[in-house]
């Protein structure tokens, strides 16, 4: 998590569906009604880094309400949980966030869900391990796609394209280190033969 | 992250490593020892066995001055005892790797042996995998030493002729034996998701080759689970350093007020 980590950028952009809980002027445009105050009760989405701050800090008022309140955004709801637990390796993660483990991290230290952190550990480390096994076979030919055929004997096809298209950003980040380990030992291979 | 140098050694660094085990090599020609930084080579007599760090016995089979003996665990039948037992004895811990010179014996706790001999001069200390002789034709069968995958490939690539002719059948059961533990190394990934373990995967017996291959994917795996641990740990952490306060506090409370607080504290401990 540096400062310059695009993807750690990228995931604070998501939004995340928020709800006020007083009156600010000035603030309509942000739910179409321009030149209005803003009123108590209005959902709008909200950013990542900027809900983070508006739900941690408090009005400092006598009845020390905060800002807003936040859900979990839908990435996270009820139904994707429910599907994740029946089988992490049918659920593109992708089509529900390109960061989903990223905000789902986030989200946790925001809000205190015992069971999402169970069902992501069990969902991460089941994907993984598909992970794994196509990342050994994709063809050394290309990354992804090209030279499917070789070194498949177990008949991966469409399923596993459809599968590999619904990895989220730190599922790709895993494809490729896998990736990477089992082509430069592929390529080793062919290194001895030649000399 | 301007050059992301990969981590730990690559494939070609644990191959050139590799080369430095030792084999056992039968000379065809006599050859003076020859003084090298890693120290005198012994000298070659024909038909005297004698062992020689691969690259060097390499170079001579390729000038077709030696035949290499292979390590016994190469025999195909050695090789399919190894797959036997990592696919139906043990299917889920990788098989044991190649006792070393001095371990603890079984019978004694805490006492540690020198169990060898295998080397002729019996001063030197020889311990690690690089200088212990795990690839010569002393080495015993049935397991897999350290350097196993690259041995096996550098003597079949270059040494064929002195496998006895079964290079196709120890070809295969290699492939076997890399299937199956990479097959492995992925459910590995899976049993770091229970609840409830420390999330600890072992790597005993795991050879060279297989770690440099399954580094970047393991590491990855940890990683990934010690972020999503991250918040729930944080917030155990919390919720533990709250109840002790709470009970310290307590504890002061009883001391304060003399027998008064006893009640209070048994239903804080669910009693």
């Amino acid at each position: 998590m540096s400062y310059y980590d695009i993807d750690s950028i990228l995931t604070d952009a998501e939004k995340i569906p928020c709800t006020f809980q007083l009156d600010i002027p000035d603030l309509g445009y942000l739910d179409n009604t321009p030149n209005q105050p803003l009123k108590a009760g209005t959902k709008v989405s909200l950013p990542l880094w900027l809900a983070e701050m508006l739900v941690i800090a408090n009005t400092g008022g006598p009845d020390n309400k905060t800002f807003v309140t936040f859900d979990l955004p839908r990435a996270l709801g009820n139904d994707v949980v429910q599907a994740l637990k029946a089988d992490p390796r049918a659920v593109p993660l992708r089509d529900q966030s390109a960061h989903f483990y990223g905000l789902a991290t986030h989200m946790m230290d925001l809000s205190e869900e015992q069971e999402l952190g169970s069902v992501l550990r069990k969902t991460f480390v089941t994907r993984a391990a598909e992970i794994s096994l196509h990342a050994r076979k994709v063809g050394g030919g290309g990354v992804k796609g090209k030279g499917k055929d070789e070194g498949s004997n177990l008949g991966i096809g469409g399923a596993g394209e459809d599968f590999l298209r619904g990895l989220d950003e730190w599922e790709r980040k895993l494809f490729r280190k896998a990736h990477d380990g089992a082509k430069a030992g592929k390529e080793w291979m062919e290194s001895i033969k030649k000399n | 992250m301007a050059l992301p140098l990969p981590l730990g050694l690559t494939h070609s660094e644990v191959a050139f490593l590799a080369e430095m085990e030792l084999v056992t090599v039968v000379p065809r020609q006599r050859l003076e020892s020859i003084d090298l930084l890693s120290g005198k080579t012994p000298p070659l007599r024909p038909p005297h066995r004698i062992d020689l760090p691969l690259w060097l016995a390499l170079l001579l089979k390729k000038q077709r001055r030696a035949n290499i003996v292979p390590p016994p665990w190469l025999h195909p039948a050695s090789l399919a005892e190894i797959v036997h037992r990592e696919t139906k004895v043990h299917p889920q811990s990788f098989s044991e790797p190649m006792p070393t010179s001095s371990r603890a014996r079984q019978s004694q706790p805490g006492f540690a042996g020198r169990i060898g001999g295998n080397n002729n001069n019996d001063d030197e200390v020889i311990l690690s995998p690089p200088f212990q002789s795990n690839c010569t034709s002393s080495a015993p069968a049935g397991y897999l030493p350290y350097h196993w995958l690259e041995v096996a490939e550098a003597l079949i690539t270059h040494a064929s002729d002195d496998l006895g002719g079964n290079t196709s059948e120890i070809r295969g059961l290699l492939r076997d034996l890399v299937e199956v533990r990479a097959a492995k190394m992925r459910d590995s990934a899976e049993t770091l998701g229970a609840e409830g373990q420390g999330g600890v995967v072992s790597l005993r017996g795991v050879g060279a080759m297989e770690l440099a291959e399954n580094r970047g994917f393991v590491l990855g795996v940890v990683d990934g689970v010690r972020k999503i641990g991250g918040a729930v740990e944080t917030a155990r952490r919390e919720r533990e350093e709250e109840m002790d306060l709470g009970g310290g506090g307590d504890g002061g409370r009883a001391v304060g007020g003399g027998y008064g607080g006893d009640g209070d504290s048994d239903d804080d401990m669910g009693i």
